[in-house]
């Protein structure tokens, strides 16, 4: 069954028609062409399509469309501002944190959303905040480093 | 030499900023207009004649648009062994063989129709053992393969019988290893789409593109031109996309021709597990001849792979950590049999290290057993056998540069090696383990070739366009490339475009695998880069009315040495030597082939890589001996890559294999029931290691400059995969006083291992 919505993405608003069954990792992907959400296993167990949901991070491909709608949804594309680079961004690029950069979307998403909630972590935090975002290429060491020093840099 | 501007510094990586943004597009992102949907039938039988597939009711069903059987992909491939075809017609070999596909307008139609296919089977003993399957008498899987051997490498040099009769101990131990998935984060996929003019364009995370785009035109019987395999950013390969995923593409690619439409195929988190190949299983016998003074006489290796229902690179991967074993100590006298073995279970394939981590994690294992056998330090065991620059080792490798020797010690010295081992804590082990891996390689036989190639232009405005032959996979292989052309170009970074991963634009190789990319891609950008180099300083020469060799590049300005006030931007020479009467384009390109041999076919011996990578790793661990969980409390990795050409992505490799080699050691496996289906394809049942599983790692960079690499530089990312098992094993052994040599190394295991010992201590 097909249900019309209104997403609100990256501050901008989408009319969509979608069945009730779709996920919200699929319109995204596929409706709006938003591609910098990744898909890698599609049942929420690593984290690289994560998204914010009112800043809360969130498993796209665990979301049903229809359950995003009236929320500020917020991916990837949204991060980076008038053309700059956000510091988590930054921070990613400087410390060397992405590798094949699948996973970078989710793991940036996931950081943004952490920091927010906890902007002087510990390293311990840092790990246990993407302990749900797998990545195959960089052990997590540099990713750990760029977020720590995110949090440095946003508290500057 | 003069300083170094750009090589040897941390530069970030140049696609981070749209991989942070999410921009890069990979090959699992593009779409094209009317694009179907194409899913493959699987076998759900181990080994089974076809009797008849009836694929009429998936025909009549709405919204397909394209049924095929093996009738209409009558293509034989492989990779060393022309074994298999996309679509099984006579019969399967294991759960999962393909049999037929089907394209929609959706993946759910898809899946639909095929249900709605019929084929009948009459099932036929099968076998999943690689012993049995060597025994005389085992099912057949391949028609004429005699006890299932597909391939028996072996090295057979000295003698090696004469060795354990000079040695004073013999020791023989068993190990297994398991099999391991890349598990890389973009998914297979494939996008085939033709045109009127009967080109067809190939969407496809490759590692080599250029091969894929060879295969494709032999099978399909159309020229090469008309083939473009376009790769895009691509989400980790780690070997699995080191060779063409044959059922899978060709199934698109007939499908998008006999409907008329573009056609995808993309595997699921479950397919990828099992049908983007994964790391074999090994069975080892090491047996090792060693004096009372700790010299080793002579080892003698039996290895089987399992090498599932079809070759892929299984015969290489027996092959090459044979290769490897006889080159990383002194001894003269050693003999390796390896047999590829096939089974009613799923074919493996290329992983990182391609053999190489589990036969060096046997013999590195027994060399600590032997090592607590004789009561010798394991380091100091180690160096008094290492190899050395200028030793040429057993397997015939000829070393040009070698730091076995600082890489031993530096990783011994930041774990604290001597200090605690002169301290020991109770439930506390360390462990130390080393190794060597090539850089590029020849040990196809009948391949004598290990090439790559790039090509490049300077603009009007002085910036560069660089297309390489090598697929940067995650590996960063695209920065240290354009690193080493703004070296040679004195032309900085940010100017610099490196392409990769269209066949159209980038010239040949063979593409990312066997460690090669920044050492071999890296000489061929080099020479292109000194070519270009040469025609600017000429162009300027006759501008400034100067001799060219008066004159230098730096900061995108020609300069004259005598002179350095007089100078001109390279961007007025390439403009000057353009827009004149007779000019030119300031254009280059390389082909470069390293300089290795392939080996002796009777021995297996040969110098068969340019340069050779060396690495060791020491670990500490505590266990819980109430639970068995093993806790890593600290990890030192060091390699000799010769030169690191970008220091911040050589760590990250490090730290990312060491990452993979953990979870090899200790998290990971392809868990398969009794018919071969995987027990636990999904990510919460395969352990991958999380970022609270990961311990602290120190990456140590050695450097020995390599005479042939460029700037000295040779191979890291498989190199880095090795010896973390063995280093975990031995640091749980000196824990628990228990070497578990099957893994991977459970808490289960672990807990066990301790109850026996304990047991035993009773009965005494």
């Amino acid at each position: 069954m097909k249900r019309e919505i209104t997403l609100r993405i990256n501050g901008e608003t989408h009319k969509l028609e979608v069945e009730n069954r779709r996920t919200l990792l699929e319109v995204i992907r596929e409706d709006l062409q938003l591609l910098g959400t990744k898909k890698m296993c599609d049942m929420g167990e690593c984290g690289s399509c994560t998204v914010l949901l009112d800043g809360m991070a969130v498993n796209a491909c665990l979301t049903l469309a229809v359950d995003a709608r009236g929320k500020k949804i917020e991916t990837i594309e949204g991060v980076a501002q008038g053309g700059n680079l956000h510091p988590i961004q930054k921070s990613f690029v400087d410390k060397g944190a992405v590798q094949c950069g699948f996973c970078s979307p989710g793991m940036i998403m996931t950081t943004k959303a952490f920091l927010k909630k906890n902007p002087h972590p510990t390293e311990e935090e840092a790990k246990t905040a993407i302990a749900g975002n797998l990545c195959r290429c960089t052990g997590y060491v540099r990713i750990v480093d760029a977020i720590l020093s995110a949090a440095d840099s946003v508290k500057e | 030499m003069k300083d170094l501007d750009f090589v040897g510094k941390d530069v970030p990586r140049v696609d981070a900023e749209v991989k942070v943004t999410g921009e890069a597009i990979f090959s699992v992102d593009v779409t094209v207009p009317n694009m179907l949907w194409g899913r493959m039938l699987r076998s759900p039988l181990p080994h089974a004649r076809i009797l008849n597939i009836d694929t009429s009711r998936a025909e009549r069903m709405a919204g397909v648009k394209a049924v095929i059987t093996g009738e209409e992909t009558p293509f034989v491939f492989g990779v060393s062994h022309m074994d298999q075809v996309p679509l099984q017609t006579e019969k399967v070999r294991y759960v999962g063989d393909p049999v037929a596909a089907v394209a929609a307008v959706d993946v759910d139609t898809a899946l639909e129709a095929l249900e709605r296919i019929k084929v009948d089977y009459e099932p036929l003993p099968a076998v999943f053992d690689p012993e049995e399957a060597m025994q005389a008498g085992a099912p057949i899987i391949h028609e004429g393969i005699e006890r299932n051997i597909a391939a028996n490498p072996c090295y057979n040099i000295g003698d090696v019988e004469k060795a354990f009769q000079e040695a004073d101990h013999v020791f023989e131990d068993r190990f297994e290893t398991q099999r391991v998935a890349h598990v890389c984060p973009e998914p297979h996929n494939c996008t085939a789409v033709w045109d009127a003019s009967g080109k067809l364009t190939f969407y496809y995370c490759s590692q080599m593109p250029s091969v894929s785009r060879v295969q494709i035109s032999k099978a399909l019987g159309i020229p090469e031109s008309k083939v473009r395999v376009i790769t895009n950013h691509v989400g980790g390969g780690f070997g699995s996309r080191a060779t063409s995923k044959f059922p899978m593409d060709f199934a698109a690619i007939v499908l998008a021709r006999k409907s008329g439409r573009p056609v995808r195929i993309e595997y699921a988190r479950d397919e990828e597990f099992i049908f983007s190949t994964f790391r074999h299983k090994f069975i080892m016998t090491v047996k090792t001849g060693i004096k009372k003074d700790g010299t080793i006489t002579g080892r003698h290796i039996t290895n089987i792979c399992d090498n599932g229902a079809y070759c892929d690179y299984g015969p290489v991967v027996t092959n090459v950590g044979g290769a490897m074993q006889g080159t990383l100590y002194r001894f003269m006298n050693y003999r390796y049999d390896g047999y590829t073995v096939y089974t009613n279970l799923p074919y493996g394939g290329a992983m990182r290290g391609i053999g190489n981590p589990q036969v060096h994690y046997a013999g590195e294992t027994q060399l600590n057993m032997i090592a607590d056998r004789l009561g010798m330090d394991p380091l100091e065991l180690r160096l008094k056998n290492a190899v050395r620059t200028g030793d040429e080792t057993a397997s015939g490798a000829k070393l040009k540069s070698c730091g076995l020797v600082e890489c031993l010690e530096e990783a011994a010295e930041k774990i604290g090696w001597k200090e605690k081992r002169a301290n020991p804590k109770p439930n506390r082990g360390l462990g130390i383990a080393c190794g060597v891996h090539f850089t590029g390689v020849r040990l196809s036989p009948g391949i004598d070739a290990d090439f790559a190639g790039a090509t490049m232009t300077v603009n009007d405005d002085g910036s560069v366009n660089l297309a390489t032959s090598c697929v940067d996979i995650g590996s960063g292989s695209s920065t240290a490339l354009t690193q080493i052309a703004a070296e040679v170009l004195g032309i900085e970074v940010d100017k610099i475009n490196t392409i990769f991963g269209d066949t159209e634009t980038c010239p040949m190789g063979w593409g990312s695998r066997a460690s090669r990319n920044t050492a071999i891609g890296g000489m061929a950008v080099q020479k292109a880069a000194e070519d270009a180099r040469r025609q600017i300083l000429e162009a300027a020469g006759v501008k400034m009315e100067v001799h060219p060799d008066d004159l230098e590049i730096r900061n995108s300005t020609v300069f004259v040495k005598s002179a350095p006030g007089k100078s001109m931007s390279v961007a007025d020479v390439v403009r000057f030597n353009r827009y004149r009467k007779d000019g030119q384009a300031v254009m280059a390109k390389y082909h470069w082939d390293a300089p290795s041999q392939l080996a002796d076919p009777e021995t297996g011996r040969g110098n068969f890589s340019m340069a050779f990578s060396f690495g060791a790793k020491a670990i500490e661990v505590e266990v819980d001996p109430g639970t068995g969980q093993v806790h890593i409390l600290d990890v030192a990795a060091s390699q000799d890559l010769g030169k690191a050409i970008n220091p911040l992505g050589a760590m990250g490799q490090i730290e990312g294999a060491v990452h993979m080699g953990l979870g090899f050691a200790m998290s990971e496996e392809i868990a398969l029931d009794e018919t071969g289906r995987m027990k636990n394809p999904y990510l919460l049942d395969y352990r991958v290691l999380t970022s609270l599983d990961m311990p602290p790692v120190s990456a140590i960079l050695v450097e020995t400059n390599d005479p042939i690499g460029p700037y000295g530089a040779k191979g890291v990312g498989e190199m880095a995969t090795i010896g973390t098992p063995d280093a975990f094993v031995s640091a749980v052994a000196e824990a628990t006083g228990l070497y578990i040599t099957d893994l991977p190394v459970t808490p289960e295991k672990v807990l066990l291992a301790l109850k026996r010992k304990k047991s035993k201590k009773k009965a005494q």
